[in-house]
């Protein structure tokens, strides 16, 4: 007993396309579908439902897992003692699947595409509930992708009907000994590239001390490299990556013993590695140090409040699309707000690089600064209505930034070697950064 | 309604079904590339998709099986799969065609052969198939192998008993040593879900394939590293070295990307752990498991909700894991409510006295926010603090009453609740601050907010001067009050009664409740309980005094940990719904078997003495035992008591069971079905012996509620391993 099957609901809830269901009655995907969009609508707010709902009904009790997806949610249900993780992770790698089968995933192309999304489901979840062949490397030689087929039907020519089309892809997946890659891959141009992408997730306490901080790294990966190409990839300072996580492709035993990446890579995308950056004088307490800081004056009245908020960059580099999110409470009606910059970098002042709004959906006030160079502040003076006279706002600011050609570990590639292949191949290295963090008053 | 849509739903259908028949029939001629009869199947599809019942055209789709051309014949099984089993006089039709493609020279059409007819469970092509089956075991390509293997499985629940005697147990107990890791992982998943099976086999597994196992897991797909990680817990170490070197095997898996992966192979060395005996290397397996869980509160919060109530589990058998990471689980704003709840739970669990202060501000800090289920949990976890933390009660308690200040009236309400079980633990220190709880008397409306209040009135009225006066007035609405405050009242005005026997004014008070609860409550517990306190005060109130005002035994949280017994079967479901819900998954899940730790000789000491046994014994020594043809069939269904429901009784079926289970098991298994608590006298005064009956009464409070703990009095010498060392085996 495991995954039962797969259901993708539209915008309104109704489904789209669902597993076959063959085993069970006919009201059993219904009344999940029933039980998630009644949740979904006693909801009190976005977000609140429990990504698990246990189903009674039906004698087998069940659970829906569900995730949102553009508008869409996917549902998985489960059966018996599963495990609803199994479930997540499946619907994250079917998703997954479903992005690079069609690019985008959304209400029109699973409706043109619905025969592949039903063969995939098909071929990627056993009707007894096993995960099956999830790796897209293997899976595009069983299912063909939409350009694929039309590649197909074009190529094959009209005297030759009687052969199956599926022997032009060429079934090789299962019977090459490493599951992830395809057997006979070949390019004329090889190459791989690797983006790291550092995230700090943080909070700052009232007092503006660092609560928690913690960067959490990932390379991800992107390979067309002909044959079964052996890599080696190693760092000059691997000792920043603590924690990490693995595609299965890596060779955990080389790393266990020299810090080196050592894997034959699938074909295309892939997420490489996980880690999380331990700043080397770590001892116990390890905060990384959080790249801007906020003085916020609040004042809070009756039926409303004023604001002063002044943002500063305590970074060398440009950091780019800076959200401050300020929730004004349920009873918030309007915000009105001015903005200034100030500090050493001359050049463009005011309202020219940041933009506030007020969403009266959401009750959110949205503070965006395209471009934050170093060592500057800007200043967001404001104040909001409100319906009560004692008005609940957030004590919390939610800022996200991003910081390009930066990473917060100083995480370096030392090289990259090829064994078992004669081909020069094409490298190439990116580093991003990005923050989210949580900021007290 | 619904049925006006149905009928709508069916003329559209009728419609066009005669729509798609006779462009099937059209297709047949000059079908170019078969590109007419291949949009016609898609549209097909599409209806099936789409939940229309397309099978009245059953006839005319399957005409189309034997073209050449795969997208079709994809297409023409994906119909036999959703309408093969409701055409039973008909599928006869189609075998032919099965069988040809079963000999097909392309793998995928072998493959897709026989996963179709796997899908239909009628006799004739269960007939069919178990011969194509056998073949399919040994085909030379693996995907046709991996595919036969899950096959298998479908075989077996049509009708295991047959399956047996074919002997495809044995066919997929010998992949278990195939060359492909994938066929392996398919292989074992079958036999997984054949032994989970209550009429089933029992799979189990050697110390050989348990390492040939682990060998291939390298290689395997994300999937078949789960299925081979989970399937080690149907392998039962006779040695404490075996346990610790499959153990160290394991930990490599922690570093996988798949969050399920990462939580298969914990639950893997959560079990392997009872089986050790080296506590150097169970704090180490301790330490190891903390970082990767914490990285797990880093992916998106569906995966973070699950793994946040396994942690919760986790944390309570073995408090080292996560000791020092209590900042990981600070909530943020806008993290979603049933992120926030857990985590909250969690930070309780972790608080000691060196983190104390951090908690305490965290949880002030939470107590402001805009939530209020939210702030009601966190109001409510800074008194569970103070109880649990004596350092940090003084701190804790200032907070409740900046807290009650507020006047925000679910604040002060959860206040009130909990200081009532802080005077109880700590009986003559705090007392200090009941006037400033009677200042909001007026505020507090919801029944268990007043009946604390009331009881802090009853029970300290001696150092309370205007108690009377609060009593008489909170009295007054006596009648309209639930009977939780009723309750109170009753015994606050008693209380206060035999403080101030002098006082006319209280007798006339007690009077009065008295004769409301005996002559004008229909509630039988209150009218009981009206008449004892007037016998008592009326026969000998001295005596009275004694008994009303009897010395409460203190309360403390720790027995508010779960069972360790029922904590160690729980764990052996970790990641799965029942860890979620914090209850075994046969209590709830029809069907579902039960898992219990075995024993062995390498079960370590404090394991064994709160062992669990279950009805169904699992997999001791040999690989797979197949029972033959012969007497000892099991026959389940005749069993007595077992008949009526389908509901598995643990405690009725055990004796019986495991007797029979005895006899299938080649080796014999040595009283893992016996109450083996019994062989081993309780070590320590670590918790009792928790008996096969029901281990998990303490539970019934846990399904969906997040908070499972009141405080509770102190059970007999109190000596319950509080410490983390206790709890580190």
């Amino acid at each position: 007993m495991a995954i039962d099957g797969l259901i993708i609901l539209d915008p309104a809830g109704r489904p789209i396309i669902q597993s076959s269901y063959t085993t069970y009655p006919a009201a059993y995907p219904l009344l999940h579908i029933e039980a998630l969009n009644n949740a979904l609508a006693k909801a009190p707010r976005e977000g609140s439902v429990d990504p698990v709902i246990y189903v009674g009904e039906l004698s087998c009790s069940s659970a829906c897992c569900h995730v949102e997806v553009g508008e869409m949610r996917f549902i998985a249900t489960i059966s018996g003692d599963a495990d609803p993780l199994i479930a997540f992770a499946f619907l994250h790698a079917f998703i997954e699947i479903l992005h690079d089968y069609f690019g985008t995933v959304s209400v029109a192309t699973l409706k043109d595409n619905f025969d592949i999304v039903y063969q995939l489901l098909e071929e990627t979840l056993d009707s007894s509930g096993h995960p099956l062949t999830t790796s897209p490397n293997a899976l595009s030689d069983i299912v063909l992708s939409p350009s694929l087929i039309s590649k197909l039907l074009a190529s094959v020519s009209p005297a030759t009907p009687g052969v199956p089309s599926a022997r032009q892809g060429g079934y090789g997946a299962f019977a090459s000994p490493i599951p992830w890659r395809k057997a006979g891959v070949r390019h004329n141009h090889n190459e791989i590239l690797f983006d790291v992408v550092e995230e700090m997730r943080g909070i700052v306490g009232k007092n503006g001390t660092t609560l928690v901080s913690n960067v959490f790294g990932k390379i991800e990966s992107n390979a067309k490299l002909s044959g079964t190409p052996d890599l080696t990839l190693t760092f000059t300072n691997a000792n920043v990556m603590t924690e990490c996580a693995f595609h299965p492709c890596v060779r955990l035993q080389k790393w266990t013993r020299d810090n080196a990446l050592s894997f034959v890579p699938p074909e295309g995308r892939f997420v490489l590695a996980d880690y999380q950056y331990r700043p080397p004088q770590s001892a116990v307490i390890s905060n990384v140090p959080i790249p801007l800081s906020l003085k916020a004056n609040m004042d809070m009245g009756e039926f409303g409040g004023t604001f002063a908020l002044t943002l500063t960059s305590r970074l060398i580099k440009v950091m780019e699309n800076l959200e401050l999110k300020f929730y004004l409470g349920e009873d918030a009606t309007s915000a009105q707000c001015t903005l200034s910059s100030a500090g050493s970098s001359v050049g463009s002042v005011g309202s020219a690089d940041g933009s506030w709004a007020f969403d009266m959906r959401t009750k959110t006030l949205r503070w965006e600064i395209l471009n934050m160079r170093s060592s500057g502040s800007w200043i967001l003076r404001g104040s909001w209505t409100s319906k009560i006279k004692a008005p609940r706002p957030a004590h919390a600011f939610q800022i996200r930034f991003e910081i390009p050609s930066y990473s917060f570990s100083s995480l370096k590639v030392d090289q990259l070697r090829l064994s078992s292949e004669t081909y020069k191949m094409y490298k190439g290295v990116r580093m991003r950064s990005k923050g989210s963090i949580e900021w007290r008053w | 309604m619904s049925t006006q849509q149905g009928q709508d739903a069916k003329f559209f259908q009728r419609g066009k079904i005669e729509e798609f028949r006779a462009e099937l029939q059209a297709a047949e001629a000059k079908d170019k590339k078969y590109q007419k009869r291949k949009i016609v199947l898609k549209k097909i599809v599409a209806n099936i998709t789409m939940g229309n019942d397309m099978s009245p055209l059953f006839h005319d789709v399957i005409q189309c099986i034997s073209t050449p051309l795969l997208e079709i014949k994809k297409m023409v099984y994906l119909f036999l799969v959703s309408y093969g089993r409701s055409k039973p006089d008909q599928i006869h039709l189609v075998i032919p065609s099965f069988l040809q493609d079963c000999n097909d020279r392309n793998p995928l059409i072998r493959a897709l052969a026989i996963r179709t007819m796997s899908y239909i469970p009628i006799p004739v092509v269960t007939e069919a198939l178990s011969d194509q089956l056998r073949h399919c075991l040994k085909d030379r390509d693996p995907y046709v192998r991996k595919t036969a293997a899950i096959c298998v499985a479908k075989v077996y629940t049509a009708d295991p008993r047959k399956a047996e005697r074919k002997g495809f147990v044995e066919l997929l107990r010998d992949m278990l040593i195939d060359e492909n890791a994938t066929v392996v992982a398919n292989a074992v998943a079958a036999l997984s879900e054949i032994g989970d099976r209550q009429d089933g086999v029992i799979f189990k597994l050697n110390l050989t394939i348990a390492n040939r196992l682990l060998a291939a897991l390298g290689e395997s797909s994300e999937w078949g590293q789960i299925y081979i990680l989970d399937s080690l817990l149907r392998y039962v170490p006779e040695q404490h070295a075996d346990a610790e070197m499959m153990a160290e095997r394991v930990i490599v898996q922690l570093q996988h990307a798949n969050s399920a992966v990462v939580l298969t192979s914990i639950k893997a060395l959560l079990y392997l752990m009872n089986y050790m005996d080296n506590r150097r290397l169970i704090e180490y397996i301790c330490k190891k498991m903390g970082p990767p869980l914490v990285t797990l509160l880093s992916s998106g919060p569906e995966v973070q909700y699950v793994a946040l109530r396994n942690i919760l589990l986790i944390i309570q058998r073995r408090p080292t894991v996560l000791k020092n990471d209590v900042k990981a689980f600070f909530c943020k704003y806008n993290d979603p409510i049933y992120v926030k709840l857990a985590k909250l739970e969690i930070m309780y669990r972790l608080a000691r006295e060196e983190n104390a202060r951090e908690v305490l501000a965290e949880l002030e800090e939470y107590a402001s926010e805009v939530d209020v289920d939210f702030v009601r949990k966190a109001v409510r976890s800074i008194g569970r603090l103070a109880i649990k933390v004596e350092p940090a009660a003084d701190k804790c308690i200032e907070s409740l009453l900046k807290l009650i200040d507020t006047k925000v009236t679910y604040v002060v309400q959860e206040a009130v609740i909990v200081t009532k079980d802080i005077f109880r633990r700590y009986p003559g220190k705090y007392e200090g601050i009941i006037p400033s709880l009677c200042e909001n008397l007026d505020a507090l409306d919801e029944p268990e907010a007043k009946a604390a209040m009331v009881w802090i009135l009853g029970q300290f009225a001696d150092k309370i001067d205007n108690a009377d006066e609060l009593l008489d007035d909170l009295v007054y609405s006596f009648l309209d009050e639930p009977a939780e405050v009723q309750l109170a009242l009753l015994t606050a005005v008693v209380k206060l009664f035999i403080y101030r026997s002098q006082s006319e004014a209280t007798k006339a008070l007690v009077h009065k409740v008295l004769k409301w609860a005996t002559e004008d409550i229909d509630n039988p517990d209150l009218r009981d309980r009206g008449f004892m306190y007037w016998r008592m005060l009326a026969m000998n109130p001295a005596v009275a005094a004694e008994i009303v005002l009897a010395e409460k035994p203190a309360i403390t949280t720790d027995s508010d940990r779960m069972d360790r017994g029922a904590l160690d079967q729980l764990l052996l479901h970790t990641g799965s719904l029942g860890s979620i819900y914090h209850k075994n998954p046969e209590t709830f899940i029809r069907n579902a078997a039960g898992r219990a730790l075995i024993d062995s000789p390498a079960l370590n000491a404090n394991s064994r003495a709160v062992l669990v046994t279950l009805a169904r014994p699992q997999l001791p020594q040999m690989a797979i035992s197949v029972s033959g043809p012969g007497p000892v069939e099991p026959a389940r269904p005749s069993q007595p008591g077992e008949a009526p429901s389908n509901l598995p009784l643990p405690t009725i079926m055990e004796s019986s069971l495991s007797d029979e289970r005895d006899l299938l098991d080649v080796e014999g298994d040595d009283g893992a079905g016996g109450d083996s608590g019994e062989g081993y006298p309780d070590g320590d005064d670590d918790g009792p012996v928790t008996k096969a009956a029901d281990p998990y009464a303490s539970l019934g409070g846990a399904f969906g509620g997040y908070v499972t703990d009141v405080p509770q009095p102190v059970a007999g010498g109190g000596s319950r391993g509080g410490d983390l060392d206790d709890l580190l085996f």
